[in-house]
């Protein structure tokens, strides 16, 4: 059989981060093609590309055995590729007819209402689902509201359908639905290229399985020869990479003690005491509340019930200016979006959050002795840069967590959050930060990591805080863990024996 | 940085070439044109708007808009007229009317910068509202015949040959242009404009400074209003109406981004100088008045366009490097 859409040899690179190196893919027509990976090992790059938002920086793809060039959403449709996530994008103020024949653009000047109500009720009718087509898709649940995309993409002739987690913020009844509503597609001879992080799920609805890690595809198979613990092994890796070693050292004092913190919805009963010259690790999915408990403590998102104990007296933080005066210091996980105003040189990056030590006696900003710092910053942590006047912009992923790291640093913080430190830098940038975070612990720093690369929460913490679905799995000791039990705690499996 | 610099300086490098050449043509055109007074003139003709522009230069790079300011300019000066006809001295007049206008500032800054609207659809409502306020206290009148000081403030020169719009004007400007090149509030302003989230995560107080910028605003916009009814000596309902969007214009101009986070006052200055040397210019060889609208129009869009297309071919040429070493890559295989 051929397949209907082959991957053949993508790379993509984003300053400085490999998201695809060389990879291939085919999708067969009636399979249900299950991609894994952790968090950043280039599955949404290659749905993005997929569909139109990214173009490959070299390679190519195959529909039909023909090559094709999608440049945009418009086109991908246009090739049969639709793609439906786990937040569904219906229009709220039409109805589920209109929303299923959206994207027609065919069907003449003038709406023929019997007709659409009708062929809507036919794709309906197609894939065993009973909905009303002329109620309007705000009343729907998310569940429905995916089958209406689901139509949707069917009516469009699409011959492969990505489903980006999408039962992520589903029942477990509504999962089954969506998985016969699946099988259904399947059967029809739709190419399916699925989704998720729940390994149970996987291993029930998928034919074959492709296993992604840094941007690299590791294997490809029937999915009868996976196993969880294979597939674990897969996607974390098995070696510990070229991890320095870390240097053990006497905790200090207790510097910051969280006891029940919760915030609605989002997280809750949250336990735990760091202290001073002590690596905590946070690992955990995606969405697990692990940034949420972050923003908590540096005063973005505040909790609504808990005690926070900061170097022993309990404190109330309500905003990020609060908490860096306690000494709390946040790098971002999103550099883009919270850790640097891109536009601006390195230097006015680093005394962003203290600029305010930076004035002179008439009020205005001391230009030399804010050169000063960053220059001291930019030696001490090798920024390497033109010079502090380049650009946050211009740097690499691992020039400006060295950027960001700077800033907060000079606040003089006495505990440290890292969300992702490591995320999207490369290999030599990766070991000179852990480097760094090594350091910082053995002067005495307090250090919150949260992580989704597990060999960095084991090589680096000292014990390690599992989070899945806003609550706290359990802490786990370095010396008597393993990836796989992080992983399972975190993917919510029994302990494998 | 070196590229990003030059790219601003090249915009404004642009605009000092085009004054350059309208001043040129102007002196060609009438050699009566390089004498001081006329230079004095131009100013005096639209000084009320070029003094509103700096603050608006400040709100515009925040990332924020005030369209509200050519009516809380005709709202001071109603007020203040009002109250001279109801027999208030003129002096309170003064202080309320310009009262008044911190506080139309504050009620736009309170929705913007704690609720969190979008400053546009904000300022459009006090655009409108504002100017119904100024409507409501004139009706169809006309007030003047305010005391011979107050109309001397705006017609007859306080220091040397210049008006007090005009010292008002360089005071204000060369004021702005330390706090926002300077201190740290106009670095605040700054990044807020280009990265809101990234500001509030660095500890900035973003609510407070955007609310300053739109008090400011209202309050500068008031005072511009009171100098457009001492030059007139007179004020109607409709005093200063339609104004916000030449100041705009001249903010944009300037080379101030739209969307916030970039510009100068001194880009703005130049384009002020352009703008008024312009329109005087083509008056002198006889352009009509919609003519001029349209050539500013055109500059306009030239100032949207040229930093763009800058950044385009930029990437358009790393993509091409990007591209071929990796080919040359792939070759080696």
């Amino acid at each position: 059989m051929e397949p209907v859409l082959a991957i053949r040899r993508v790379s993509k690179r984003f300053d400085g981060t490999q998201a695809l190196d060389d990879v291939s893919l085919e999708l067969y027509p009636g399979e249900v093609h299950t991609l894994l990976g952790e968090n950043g090992a280039g599955k949404s790059t290659l749905i993005k590309i997929m569909t139109g938002i990214h173009q490959p920086d070299t390679g190519e793809l195959l529909l039909d055995d023909k090559p094709i060039s999608i440049a945009n959403s418009a086109q991908a449709q246009h090739y049969g590729i639709a793609a439906i996530y786990q937040e569904p994008m219906v229009f709220p103020d039409l109805n589920v007819a209109e929303n299923i024949f959206i994207s027609h653009q065919n069907r003449g000047a003038i709406m023929r209402w019997g007709n659409l109500y009708r062929d809507a009720d036919a794709i309906l009718k197609r894939l065993g689902v009973t909905l009303d087509v002329r109620s309007p898709a705000r009343g729907l649940t998310l569940a429905a509201q995916q089958t209406v995309e689901i139509a949707k993409a069917l009516s469009l002739k699409t011959r492969v359908l990505i489903m980006d987690e999408p039962t992520a913020s589903l029942s477990a009844h509504e999962v089954a639905q969506l998985f016969k509503l699946t099988r259904n597609l399947r059967d029809q001879g739709v190419a399916i290229l699925f989704i998720s992080h729940r390994l149970e799920e996987v291993f029930e609805i998928s034919d074959r399985i492709t296993i992604f890690r840094d941007g690299k595809r590791i294997s490809t198979g029937l999915a009868h020869e996976y196993t969880i613990e294979r597939a674990i092994r897969d996607m974390v890796g098995r070696e510990m990479e070229s991890f320095f070693h870390k240097t053990l050292s006497q905790p200090g004092d207790v510097v910051l003690s969280v006891r029940g913190l919760a915030r609605q919805g989002v997280f809750e009963g949250v336990n735990f005491d760091l202290r001073a010259g002590e690596v905590l690790g946070f690992a955990g999915l995606v969405g697990s509340g692990r940034t949420d408990v972050a923003l908590a403590l540096f005063g973005i998102a505040p909790p609504d019930a808990g005690e926070i104990y900061f170097q022993g007296k309990r404190v109330n933080i309500t905003s990020p200016e609060m908490a860096t005066q306690l000494g709390i210091a946040y790098v971002p996980e999103d550099r883009r979006q919270h850790g640097l105003v891109m536009p601006f040189p390195i230097v006015s990056n680093i005394s962003l959050p203290t600029l305010r030590r930076y004035i002179n006696r008439i009020g205005l900003i001391d230009f030399d002795r804010e050169r000063r710092t960053a220059n001291e910053f930019r030696n001490r942590l090798k920024i390497r840069s033109e010079s502090i006047a380049t650009p946050a912009g211009k740097l690499s992923g691992g020039n400006q967590q060295k950027v960001v790291l700077s800033k907060w640093l000079n606040t003089r913080p006495k505990l440290l959050i890292l969300d992702e430190p490591t995320r999207g830098i490369d290999v030599g940038a990766k070991s000179e930060v852990h480097a760094m975070i090594n350091d910082l612990a053995q002067q005495g720093l307090a250090i919150l990591m949260i992580s989704s690369d597990l060999p960095e929460v084991l090589g680096m913490s000292d014990r390690i805080l599992v989070m899945r679905e806003g609550r706290q799995m359990g802490i786990f000791s370095r010396a008597e863990t393993t990836q796989e039990v992080i992983m399972t705690a975190a993917m919510g499996q029994e302990a494998a024996s | 940085m070196q590229r990003a610099i030059n790219g601003l300086k090249r915009w404004e490098t642009l605009l000092f070439i085009i004054f350059i050449g309208t001043v040129l043509n102007n002196v060609a055109q009438s050699p009566a044109y390089l004498n001081p007074n006329n230079f004095i003139n131009l100013f005096q003709l639209s000084i009320e708007k070029i003094i509103v522009a700096i603050t608006m230069t400040f709100i515009i790079i925040n990332g924020e808009i005030d369209l509200s300011v050519a009516s809380i300019m005709g709202m001071a000066a109603c007020i203040m007229a009002r109250l001279y006809d109801v027999g208030v001295p003129l002096e309170t007049g003064i202080v309320i009317a310009l009262a008044s206008g911190a506080l139309a500032g504050a009620f736009n800054g309170f929705w913007v910068a704690v609720v969190g609207l979008p400053s546009l659809a904000v300022t459009l409502a006090g655009l409108v509202g504002y100017r119904g306020i100024a409507r409501i206290m004139l009706e169809d009148r006309s007030i003047g015949g305010f005391p011979g000081w107050f109309n001397a403030f705006g017609q007859q020169p306080v220091l040397g040959s210049l008006t007090l719009g005009i010292v008002v004007f360089i005071i204000l400007f060369l004021v702005g242009a330390i706090i926002l090149h300077r201190s740290a509030f106009g670095r605040y302003v700054y990044a807020i404009g280009s990265n809101k989230e990234a500001a509030i995560y660095a500890g900035v107080r973003v609510q407070r400074v955007k609310m300053t910028l739109f008090i400011a605003s209202g309050m500068v916009a008031a005072l511009a209003g009171l100098l457009i009814a001492a030059r007139f000596g007179a004020v109607r309902g409709n005093t200063a109406d339609g104004f916000e969007l030449d100041i705009v214009t001249m903010v944009l101009l300037g080379g101030v981004s739209i969307f916030g986070g970039s510009g100068t006052l001194v880009g703005v200055g130049l384009a002020i100088l352009i703008i008024l040397n312009l329109r005087n210019g083509m008056s002198l060889i006889n352009i009509t008045g919609n003519t001029q609208t349209l050539v500013i129009g055109v500059l306009l869009i030239l100032s949207v366009l040229i930093p763009n297309w800058g950044r385009a071919v930029q990437t358009w040429i790393m993509r091409q490097r990007l591209r071929s070493a990796e080919l040359a890559k792939g070759g080696e295989r």
